[in-house]
This record gives structure tokens, C-alpha cells and sequence, in this order.
């Protein structure tokens, strides 16, 4: 019930305390790792896989579990760092296994990739579950946790698997950062170039398989994918070159990781559903304010450029039409410009604060500025004008339109002046300006 | 120059397809004989589906034959792993691909410079290959353009001039001139001319019924065998006509 949620923001800082700094220092590292891994998941379109991946080694994790009992070892007598390698060990077997799976339901059956993924990963999920109530009772092995993350549940063997595991991935993508990237653009020349990309596969594979063991713990199996996935998909957003989006990626993250353990110490709720909220708020950030890409900075820059066109087009109208009352502009530069009354008059203040255009004596004119603008305008339209006609091969009748909207690069004037041969006439017989010394 | 000096074997090469146990399986190639001869001009021809693009992906090494032997420098590479596969494609093969496949991110110098990248060469001897080999095919000018900035046939020299830098014994190409107008595409088998006649071996898959003429030699395959291996155009060079 939501209204029974609990929200206790004293308990932010509490991840950050000594009793569970080492939790959370072991779930950023993971955040990292995850992050930089799933820049290659997500540009190599495997994402489908990396979800298959983290089900599929539920398995693999208990049946390592299962098979110290088998040999009458007890848990608690073992050394924290032989249980984390032993579960790395049986994850990484459930991986490969499901590996297999896929390709021979693939090729023995009508499945076509997708759904034999899904077929795979899910039956080893379901394998697992079912193994899970065999456990003997004693053993610390709690469902939700897996299922779920839970911090409490990150002990000794868990932060050297994420201590050993994240280094030694993060190692292997530096030394094979060329090769990675080489495989992720453009597979067929990285194959012609001597890259083997069958083994760069498998290593990813394996690596993916390791990180995701590590992290099972502080996020579950479910959500441990969106960690691989989600951040590296934010940085994406930002950045078209591959190591600022590793740097990135791995980044958000650590810092998905690091805030959603306050915020799942502050509403006292599972970690693993904590961090992905923070991670998928990140990325809606990615998307809103990417400044190539992003929705916001792409609405400001045409809400920019249309105010940049309304304001050259009342300048090039009051050029044309001289002087105007102070109280009777709006109708004759509305039917000029075509511009709504209101924006009109919200035109001509800003024009007039930045002196461009001022009122003397009740009349609306140019200042010396606006002046030099508006020639420039209509000089950059009778060029653009002349372009169409002479080399672009239009009539003199169509080009009018197009004009006014390549007028607004003026920029260019010169250069096409030049080009045109540096005529005097547009082709309606208009002179064109000179450019102003100065 | 002696005609014996082959540079690859392949000797009885099949290349079985087979989804499943149940299904028929498919004969790409269904035993192939074919000795390549150092400096040979060489191209593959035939409708699709009869076996070239897999008879071309086993020359290149990137697919092994179900059965045969294909001796490459004197390995039989139809027995090699993945990776001894990867190692012999960056240092004995050179290829050149339809769509030129550079990449957009670097220089021409740098992209001509990546295979050898892959050998571990130092950056300094890696550039001063890169250019030397740009100027072969007459890009020395462009060396820090984007590909860009560059017309279809000066990007396809630039892939070619990649091909070239780990010098190769076989330059491969796929349809080289497929994405490029009549014109520049003669221009780029003119290049491949003047490269054959510096001794190259070169293999080429193609459609154009002209590259017959330009040709020492024309294999044709339907349904997975060699329907026709004839001499083109061109008089292959022999000892003593080089003399």
C-alpha cells in the first residue's frame, strides 16, 4: 500500500556510515562496471541477451550452493573467498549452459533467435526457483534477496567477488578497448582487420556473466540487467564518442548505485528497485537535457531560430515600409511579416531594449543598427535571389519564398556575392546593396 | 617468374549447410579444386547462390570448409581455430568490401593504419606505412580528410590502400566497384591493374561481365562447382614473356 510507504530521510546518510559503507562502496563498484560493460551490450544490440544472462545463472548460483552439501562441507567453516569463486564458477557454468541451449533450440527446433532466448533463460530461471526449495534449512539463502537485492544480504564472500570481478573487467575492456570497439562499429571489418570476434563474443559473454554474479546480491536477478542497460543507454544519449560514453556510463552508474541505497534506506524498501528508479530517472535526465540530442535544448534551439527569424523579419519590414506610428504598427508589419499581433508587439520590445529599433517623436523606426541589419537582409535576399535564378535555374516569378527563408543566412552574403560574379541587379531588377564598410 | 610458385591450394573443399538433422542439407560447395598462382589476376563469377560469396569467405578465412584442404603459405587453414583463423587474416589478407566500410571517426591516415594496429606496430612506423601505401594509390594529399570529405572512389582507394599496409599475399575484394558509377568504378579497376601489374595476387568477386577482359583469369561456379576456368582478357605472365 502506498500509503503505508515510509519515508524517513534521516536515513539517507545511513548507506554512507561505516556499518554499511563497504555494502555500498562493493554496489557503486558494480554500478560501474555494469555501466561500462553495458555500453557494449547496448551498441552491440544485446540486451535481450544480457536479461537471458542474469536469469539463467540462478542455477548455476544454487546448484554451487547445493553441491557443498553434497560434498558434506559446511558453509560456515569454508573461506569467504572459496564461496565467492565457487559461486562465480557456477554462474558462469549456467551461463555457458544456456549458451548452448539457445543455439541447439535454435537449431533443432522452428524458434527463431529471440524466442529461443526466451525459451532458454526462462526454463533455467524456472530450474532454479525449484532448486531453491531443496536447499537445506540451514543454508543462508534467502529467495527475495536474489530475487530482489537486498544489502543486508551482502557479506564477505559477495564484496570479494565484487572486489575481484569489477577490477579485473574493467582491466580487460582497457586492454581490449580497440578491439571492443573496432567489433561494436563495424564487425566485418573487424573480422578482415585480424580480430577474432567469435572470442571477443564469448569474453564479453563471460565478463557480463561475472559482473552480474558480483552484483546479484545489491540489485536481484530481475533488476540487475536494468543496471547493465539503463545507464549505458543514458550516456548514449549524451555523447557519440565510445570512451567518453565508458567514462559516462560507468558514472551514472556508480551514481545510481550509490543513491539508491539512500533512497532505499529512506523508504525502507528493497535496493535492487531502488537503484533502477534512480538509474531510469538518470536516463529520462539524458533524454530531456542531452545538449545534441536531448528533447529540451532541441525545443530552445527552434524556439531561438523563430525568434531570431520573427525579429529580422519586422526589421526587413520596417526598412521597406519606413517610420510607423507608435500606436499603428501592429496592422501594417502584422500583414508584412505575417506574424500574430502578440508576438509582433513582443517582437518590437525586444527589439527596441536592444536598440535596434527605437520610438522618437511616437514613430516606430530603425536606429543606425537596424538600418545596417535590415540592409544586410535585404541584400542577403536579392543575392540568394540571383543564386536561384542564375544557377539554380528557377524563374524569377518562384523564388521569392524561398528567399525570405534564405535570407536569415546573411552569413553567406559575401561568399555568394563573389560567386555570383558580384552583381548589381536581382533578377526583379531590385538593387542589390553594397556591403557597408565597417 | 615460375608458374608452380602457388601462393594458395584449395583442394577439394566442400561446404555443407544443415539447419537440422531433418532437413536436406545444403551444398554451397560441393568440392572445389583451385590453385592460385602468385601474381594472378583472378575473378570469381556466378549467379547468386552458387557458391561464390562462400568460396570467397573461405579464401578470405572467414569460414573454414566442411571437408578439404586449403593450404594458405604452406598451413592447411581448413584446420585452424578462431583465432589462428583471426591471426592469419590480419597479416596475410587484404580485403576490400563493397560499401569501402571505413570509419567515420578517423583520419584516411589512420583508418589506412588500423589493421596494423591489430600486429602491435609502433604508432610511428604505423603512420609512415600508412602514408607511404596512401601515396600507392595516390592519396597522399588527403591523408587528414574524414572519409567524409571524400568522393566514393578516393574512399574505396583509401579501403584499398588499407588492404595493402599489412602487405598481404592475397588482396580480396567483394564487388569492389558495386556501390560506385561506371566511371569511377574504372577508375578503381584501373588501380586494381596497375597493382596486379606490380605482382599482386588479387581475387575478386564480381558481377560485371566485363571484368572477363581485365582478367588473367575467370572462374565460373554454378551449383557449388566450377562450371568454367578460363584464361580473360589478359595473357597470364609467363617466364617468358616477362623476360
Amino acid at each position: 500500500m502506498i500509503a503505508q510507504l515510509q519515508i524517513d530521510p534521516t536515513q539517507l546518510i545511513e548507506p554512507w556510515t561505516a556499518r554499511w559503507f563497504p555494502q555500498t562502496l562493493g554496489s557503486m563498484l558494480v554500478g560501474i562496471t555494469c555501466g561500462v560493460l553495458g555500453c557494449f551490450v547496448v551498441l552491440r544490440r544485446m540486451a535481450l541477451i544480457g536479461d537471458a544472462l542474469s536469469h539463467a545463472i540462478l542455477p548455476g548460483v544454487v546448484v554451487a550452493l547445493l553441491s557443498l552439501g553434497w560434498f558434506g562441507v559446511q558453509l560456515d567453516g569454508l573461506p569467504p573467498w572459496f564461496l565467492a569463486m565457487w559461486l562465480l564458477v557456477g554462474a558462469l557454468g549456467a551461463g555457458l549452459l544456456t549458451a548452448v541451449l539457445i543455439s541447439l533450440v535454435q537449431r533443432k527446433s522452428r524458434a527463431k533467435e529471440d524466442s529461443a532466448i526466451g525459451i532458454a533463460f526462462t526454463a533455467m530461471f524456472a530450474v532454479g526457483l525449484i532448486l531453491i526449495s531443496s536447499l537445506p534449512r540451514g543454508t543462508h539463502f534467502d529467495l527475495e534477496c536474489f530475487i530482489y537485492g537486498d544489502p543486508l544480504a551482502v557479506q564477505t564472500p559477495d564484496l570479494i567477488l565484487m572486489g575481484v570481478v569489477c577490477p579485473a573487467v574493467l582491466l580487460t575492456v582497457a586492454l581490449m578497448y580497440h578491439r571492443f570497439k573496432l567489433i561494436s562499429f563495424d564487425p566485418v571489418v573487424a573480422a578482415a582487420m585480424g580480430v577474432s570476434v567469435a572470442f571477443a563474443h564469448y569474453l564479453l559473454m563471460g565478463m557480463l556473466a561475472s559482473t552480474i554474479v558480483a552484483g546479484i546480491k545489491s540489485t536481484g536477478v530481475i533488476l540487475v540487467v536494468a543496471m547493465v542497460i539503463t545507464p549505458a543507454a543514458a550516456a548514449y544519449q549524451l555523447t557519440n564518442r565510445l570512451w567518453v560514453m565508458l567514462v559516462l556510463a560507468g558514472t551514472i552508474g556508480a551514481l545510481s548505485a550509490g543513491l539508491g541505497m539512500s533512497l532505499a534506506f529512506m523508504v525502507n524498501t528493497p535496493t535492487g528497485p531502488a537503484m533502477v528508479l534512480v538509474a531510469a530517472l538518470l536516463f529520462t535526465l539524458a533524454v530531456l537535457f542531452s545538449p545534441n540530442h536531448g528533447w529540451v535544448f532541441d525545443r530552445l534551439r527552434r524556439l531561438r531560430l523563430a525568434r531570431h527569424v520573427a525579429a529580422e523579419d519586422v526589421l526587413k519590414a520596417l526598412y521597406r515600409l519606413g517610420p510607423q506610428p507608435e500606436t499603428g504598427y501592429v496592422e501594417p508589419i502584422g500583414t508584412e511579416t505575417g506574424l500574430p499581433p502578440r508576438k509582433l508587439v513582443k517582437t518590437v520590445a525586444r527589439l527596441c531594449a536592444e536598440a535596434v529599433l527605437t520610438i522618437e517623436q511616437g514613430r516606430l523606426m530603425l536606429t543606425q543598427v537596424g538600418k545596417r541589419h535590415a540592409r544586410e537582409l535585404v541584400r542577403a535576399h536579392r543575392l540568394w535571389e540571383t543564386y536561384l535564378v542564375n544557377e539554380a535555374g528557377f524563374t524569377a516569378e518562384e523564388v521569392h519564398a524561398t528567399a525570405e527563408d534564405l535570407e536569415h543566412a546573411h552569413e553567406l552574403s559575401d561568399a555568394l556575392f563573389e560567386a555570383l560574379g558580384r552583381p548589381d541587379q536581382d533578377p526583379h531588377g531590385s538593387e542589390i546593396p553594397r556591403r557597408e564598410p565597417g | 617468374m615460375a608458374m608452380d610458385e602457388l601462393v594458395a591450394r584449395i583442394i577439394g573443399v566442400t561446404k555443407v549447410y544443415q539447419k537440422h538433422k531433418a532437413a536436406p542439407p545444403v551444398h554451397a560447395l560441393a568440392g572445389v579444386d583451385l590453385d592460385l598462382p602468385r601474381g594472378q589476376y583472378l575473378s570469381i563469377m556466378g549467379p547468386s547462390g552458387s557458391g561464390k560469396s562462400t568460396l570467397m569467405n573461405i579464401i578470405g578465412c572467414l569460414d573454414r570448409p566442411t571437408e578439404g584442404a586449403y593450404l594458405l603459405g604452406g598451413d592447411d587453414v581448413a584446420k585452424m581455430d578462431d583465432t589462428e583463423l583471426s591471426r592469419v587474416r590480419g597479416r596475410h589478407l587484404g580485403f576490400v568490401f563493397q560499401a569501402f566500410n571505413l570509419i567515420p571517426q578517423l583520419t584516411v591516415q589512420e583508418n589506412v593504419a588500423v589493421p596494423l594496429f591489430y600486429q602491435g606496430i609502433p604508432a610511428g612506423e604505423r603512420n609512415r606505412r600508412a602514408a607511404a601505401v596512401l601515396e600507392r594509390v595516390e592519396l597522399a594529399d588527403r591523408m587528414s580528410h574524414r572519409p567524409a570529405q571524400l568522393s566514393g572512389g578516393q574512399m574505396q582507394r583509401v579501403a584499398i590502400a588499407r588492404a595493402l599496409v599489412n602487405e598481404p599475399s592475397i588482396l580480396l575484394a567483394d564487388e569492389p566497384t558495386g556501390n560506385l558509377d561506371t566511371k569511377t568504378g574504372d577508375t578503381i579497376l584501373a588501380l586494381f591493374d596497375e597493382l596486379h601489374a606490380q605482382g599482386l595476387t588479387i581475387v575478386m568477386v564480381t558481377h560485371d561481365p566485363g571484368m572477363a577482359d581485365r582478367c588473367e583469369r575467370v572462374v565460373r561456379l554454378r551449383d557449388g562447382l566450377i562450371d568454367v576456368d578460363e584464361v580473360g582478357g589478359k595473357r597470364p605472365v609467363t617466364s617468358s614473356s616477362a623476360v
